[in-house]
């Protein structure tokens, strides 16, 4: 009996190994399986052992000989390969197909004999493949093909049999008559199968051993499939969150042989819905509720950040959850990964330090139907929405992975929808709305906005166009964003609960909070406010991070615009530089649309300006992107810092903390204040030598208006380390740097506010400048405690299967 | 071999005799066809009827059938190679790469007064064409998109006929028009001796990718199944490409760069033929570029006599459609 098998075999490409110490032996008449997540490496110990890839170290040996001594015509007698991907043919029938596999035992000019096509005729007899004889196989369906190319590979008479993934492309239907085609020649005719298989029910059915390759290149278990194959093993090889196999796949199909306490474990949850009990073991599930709106903007992130507070304050551990946010700003955690501002907003509601398994997939729009997409707070790449689309079943597992990651710290998950959950076009392959509540098994908010009118039928409507079992999840009604007197809206609701035959739980008035809230966007942009001091930020074209100036809008002497056009920047006390999304193309935007020439104008009358981010490179000399990292080529930047921007493909992105090292110019009091935030860029800033004395101080070519000089007092003109470690430069009245958040600490806030109002002779009730984190803890509460007051939250405790009785806590 | 396989070799041939008969009745000189054959049987009378069609129609024909049938054959084992129906030695820079070769040998001959032999102009073509070939496999194993290599090879086209250019305007002596002519591609001005080189070495390379054809079959489903066969991958290629820069040198040295016939060519038959057996695509395509250029050299001839036309304007006139078509086609790059 011939077996092949493998000693202490290493395979790899460029001598690297990628897998270790790999013994495996395959016998005639035994099917072993290769499984584990994608590149693992399971097609490279394949490829090696057919003998396509050198072995990195040990050895191959089939029969007792090693595979490098054995000649090639042997090896093929032997051996036959099915490797993935096939070649287009052309104007070739199955026969001819098959017929090739006859190679090894054909003559010179590959003639086939009597003998020959008898084997032909056989083999395909045996993969039922006769009738397709004379068709073209080009033309056949995929099955059909793997049929095909099986009796190829057993035309060549094999003991040993490798097959690479061969029903992955395959319907369900062939992948089972695939499958028992395999296990009857295998019988019939005594051939060793060594095979890699993702489908591990099919796995389950069709191996006598599985050897597990885990995504650290090693052979993490081998043996029988039947002592291998348990729920708990296969979840962690494949980073599944406990449970999330056997949602996906139902319980009965997919549990391959549970063990037995998780069993246990399992119903004892199930019992605890019914029960005031809370379990008392490692393995609960925290509770969850979900916040839906049925359209952008109608609150969800104000409901969902209120309902943590709420929970907080009851003395709950509770954190928030969005499977998938679509925004421009992010936030950068602790560990340098980026999320989205909601959920950090909602995690200060509920007291916790934001993590980015709060906002597993993060979508930030590059341009109109592209974005770049983050997942667990790394970059995945760049998608079109259409390819995304496709793409987004496959990041299940990391949703679910995050999601058990917050259960280990959390009794209650607050999880945000995000837009309409009855956007029906999109409702397939649903990850964020209730393709989301499914997959946790959440109970529903849904939230209509009156503000904007017709509350009944956005809510009425969207139940309308739920599917039955989603509009089962949904267990309250919310009226948000309500002004006026309630006693008018009353029969109103009566009636929505009468046809919608679900409660109201609350109607929320109008709140005006100093909170975060990405998705005003529009809004924010619009407002052109006039204030005793007046701060603009250039509207660039890719703004991104403009949270950043949040702080602002609390001082009631402060207006805060966006500016797009250069007569816009007239009265402007403060210019501020914001972030981008793309330095280069904004910077052509600042040219082209005359804005440059009204900055250096601004500039030189001696105003402040201050850049963050990109808008810190752009005040620069240089921004240039050898790499093509934002596409490519270079620009002058304002020239109003000496510096140099290199945009490199690599992304800094950390969390910063110091003291402003030295300033200059009308902000001088700055020196040594502390400041927070985090720095997020590609690219890296350096100082360029000026000839003479360092000084800036020179003259800057405009188109139209011929020169300016840009004139500065001559000790402040010098250039000087602004932020720590380089980040940022200041000269004069013009400051850069790359940290955002840099106006989150009070101090610095008041001072900037506090000289420019001695420079206009204003004088400001300066107390009210509060520190910014106090101030949103104050908003915060009032949030809760205004929901408290119009919800039933006795009603939504009972929705998540809790009875909470305890308000002494 | 399907039936309709037969029919169509037998129409191949038809052909072949039928544009054999009228290149020799056609021409400058109108020869009926009952005073051709006698001539070519009878072996001349040292007239100038006699000269006309035995010392310059006879082996014109010879050169249109055998050069012809070796561009065809050599696009179809690049094709092979590159598993990619649009390579061809014209589109890939191969036959430009040859011509250069050439034609620097040739401006070198002329200067320092050396008389070349027919072996010597293959072995530069052959050894400009190997070069060319290299640098289009190095790009190949880069990109792996067949457009790309197209332009590449285009551009390697224009690289050495910019440089072919350059020589020849340096050249001195009147041979240039010679040279000019060649350049450009004709089956004109060939000779009994060069006849007497070049058909053994096309007939090498017939009978070597005949040879090949087990190994081009399964190769064709790619090279890990063939190794997977017991087949010695390295070596194959080397052959393959080996045989294949032969024949488009082969052709270079005698007749210059003629476009697309290697991509036009094996396209036809393999789409006329419903076959992609190898040994059926090289026997066919070699006799379909024999009956091509056959034809196409009529043309060149015929069309604006006594002015005759360059045979790529010809064949460029039929084949880069067809690679147009071929490129629109395909899915992927």
């Amino acid at each position: 009996m011939l077996e092949l098998h493998t000693s202490e075999l290493s395979v790899g490409y460029n001598k690297k190994p990628l897998i270790s110490d790999i013994c495996l032996a395959v016998k005639q008449g035994g099917i072993v399986a290769l499984v584990g997540p994608n590149g693992a490496g399971k097609s490279t110990i394949l490829k090696t052992v057919s003998g396509m890839l050198e072995p990195v170290d040990g050895a191959i040996y089939i029969d007792g000989q090693e595979l490098r001594n054995i000649s090639k015509s042997q090896r093929a007698k032997w051996m036959s390969v099915m490797m993935t991907g096939r070649r287009d043919t052309e104007y070739t029938t199955c026969y001819e197909v098959v017929s090739v596999g006859r190679y090894p035992f054909t003559g010179l000019m590959g003639t086939l004999s009597d003998a020959d096509h008898k084997a032909i005729e056989e083999a395909m007899a045996l993969v039922g493949a006769t009738e397709l004889r004379d068709l073209d196989f080009d033309k056949i369906s995929d099955g059909q093909k793997q049929r095909v190319l099986l009796a190829r590979a057993l035309v060549q008479e094999p003991k040993i049999l490798i097959l690479d993934e061969p029903t992955s492309f395959l319907d369900i239907g062939y992948k089972i008559e695939f499958i028992e085609n395999l296990k009857k020649l295998v019988k019939e005719k005594q051939i060793g199968v060594l095979l890699s298989m993702h489908e591990l029910e099919l796995v389950r059915n069709v191996a006598d051993q599985v050897i597990c390759i885990n995504d650290h290149g090693e052979v993490d278990c081998m043996g029988p499939v039947s002592e291998v194959f348990q729920t708990a093993y296969i979840e962690r090889l494949f980073h599944i969150a406990p449970g999330g196999f056997e949602r996906i796949y139902g319980r009965e199909n997919a549990a391959l042989k549970r063990e037995e306490n998780t069993e246990v474990n399992r119903d004892y949850r199930d019992e605890d819905s019914d029960s005031t009990s809370k379990p008392v073991n490692s393995q609960r599930r925290a509770h969850f509720l979900m916040v839906q709106g049925t359209m952008s903007s109608a609150g969800k992130s104000l409901v969902a950040a209120g309902l943590c507070r709420i929970f907080k304050q009851d003395g709950y551990r509770v954190v928030p959850f969005k499977s998938q946010n679509m925004a421009l700003n992010s936030y950068i955690t602790e560990d340098g990964l980026e999320m989205g501002r909601a959920q950090v907003m909602q995690a200060e509601a509920a007291g916790v330090k934001p993590s980015v398994y709060m906002n597993p997939i993060l979508l930030k729009p590059t341009d109109d139907c592209g974005s770049q997409v983050i997942v667990n707070g790394k970059v995945v790449g760049n998608m079109r929405a259409r390819e995304y689309f496709q793409y987004k079943t496959k990041l299940i597992p990391d949703i679910l992975h995050a999601v058990e990651k917050l259960e280990e710290e959390a009794d209650i998950i607050v999880i945000e929808g995000a837009g309409s959950p009855a956007e029906i076009n999109l409702k397939q392959n649903d990850i964020v709305n209730m393709g989301m509540a499914k997959l946790v098994d959440a109970p529903v908010l849904l939230v209509g906005d009156i503000d904007r009118g017709g509350v009944f039928a956005q809510l009425l409507g969207t139940l309308e166009l739920l599917e039955p079992e989603e509009r089962d999840r949904v267990k309250g009604l919310i009226i948000n964003k309500f002004r006026g007197d309630k006693t008018i809206l009353d029969p109103g609701i009566e009636m929505l609960e009468e046809r919608g035959d679900i409660p109201v739980t609350g109607v929320l008035p109008y709140m005006n909070l100093h909170l975060e809230d990405e998705d005003s966007l529009t809004e924010r942009f619009e407002r052109k406010a006039k204030g005793v001091i007046q701060i603009s930020v250039i509207r660039l074209p890719h703004i991104s991070n403009f949270t950043d100036f949040d702080v602002f809008e609390q001082i009631p002497e402060v207006a805060l615009q966006y500016i797009q056009r250069p007569k816009e920047l007239e009265d402007t006390d403060l210019l501020i530089l914001p972030g981008t999304k793309n330095t280069i193309s904004d910077m052509k935007w600042l040219k082209e649309s005359g804005m440059e020439t009204a900055i250096l104008k601004y500039a030189a009358k001696g105003n402040p300006v201050i850049g963050i981010c990109g808008g810190y490179q752009m005040m620069g000399q240089k921004i240039a992107d050898p790499n093509g990292v934002e596409g490519g080529g270079e620009i002058a930047g304002l020239g109003l810092l000496p510096l140099e921007t290199i945009l490199e493909e690599r992304k800094h992105r950390r969390q910063v903390q110091g003291k402003i090292q030295d300033a200059t110019g009308q902000f001088a009091e700055w020196k040594d204040l502390e400041y927070t935030g985090y720095e997020i860029h590609m690219g890296s800033t350096r100082l360029v030598e000026v000839p003479g004395t360092g000084s800036v101080g020179s003259t800057v070519e405009t188109p139209g208006t011929g020169s300016i000089e840009i004139t500065h007092d001559s000790d402040s003109s010098a250039i000087v380390e602004f932020t720590e470690g380089q980040t940022g430069y200041a000269s004069g009245n013009l400051y850069g740097t790359y940290i955002h958040g840099f106006f989150d600490r009070s101090e610095i806030v008041e001072t900037l506010i506090q000289k420019i109002a001695d420079a206009k002779g204003i004088s400001l009730a300066m107390n009210q400048v509060m520190d910014y984190q106090e101030l949103k803890e104050q908003e915060y509460d009032l949030l809760a405690n205004t929901m408290r007051e119009f919800m039933d939250m006795k009603k939504i405790y009972e929705m998540m299967g809790l009875h909470h009785d305890r308000n002494e806590v | 071999m399907t039936k309709r396989c037969t029919i169509l070799f037998g129409v191949e041939i038809l052909l072949i005799i039928l544009l054999v008969i009228v290149n020799i009745h056609t021409g400058s000189t109108d020869v009926s066809l009952s005073e051709a054959l006698s001539i070519i049987v009878s072996g001349g009378k040292g007239d100038v009827t006699s000269t006309i069609i035995l010392d310059i129609r006879l082996p014109r024909i010879i050169a249109a059938f055998v050069l012809g049938g070796a561009l065809a054959l050599s696009g179809y084992l690049l094709q092979s190679f590159f598993h990619n129906p649009i390579a061809g030695p014209f589109v890939l820079g191969i036959s430009s790469g040859a011509k250069l070769v050439v034609a620097l040998l040739m401006v070198a001959a002329v200067e320092y007064g050396m008389v070349l032999s027919s072996v010597s102009m293959i072995v530069a073509a052959l050894f400009g064409s190997l070069m060319a070939t290299v640098f289009v496999i190095l790009v190949a194993k880069k990109v792996h998109n067949m457009s790309i290599l197209i332009v590449c090879g285009v551009m390697i086209g224009y690289i050495c006929s910019a440089v072919t250019e350059l020589v020849v305007s340096f050249a001195s002596d009147s041979n240039i028009v010679n040279l000019h002519t060649w350049s450009l591609g004709s089956f004109s001005s060939v000779s009994w001796s060069q006849v007497y080189t070049f058909v053994p070495v096309v007939l090498i390379g017939l009978v070597a990718a005949i040879l090949l054809s087990k190994g081009i079959e399964a190769f064709l489903y790619g090279e890990q199944y063939a190794f997977s066969l017991g087949m010695n991958v390295r070596l194959f290629r080397v052959l393959l490409i080996g045989v294949s820069s032969l024949l488009s040198a082969t052709v270079t040295a005698f007749a210059g760069p003629i476009s697309f016939v290697g991509i036009a060519v094996p396209h036809i038959i393999r789409s006329t033929f419903h076959t992609a057996k190898p040994l059926v695509m090289i026997v066919a395509s070699f006799l379909g570029g024999g009956a091509f250029c056959l034809f196409c050299d009529l043309l060149a001839r015929y069309l604006f006599a006594p002015t005759e036309l360059s045979i790529s304007t010809i064949t460029a006139i039929f084949g880069a459609p067809i690679v147009i078509s071929l490129m629109m086609k395909r899915k992927r790059g």
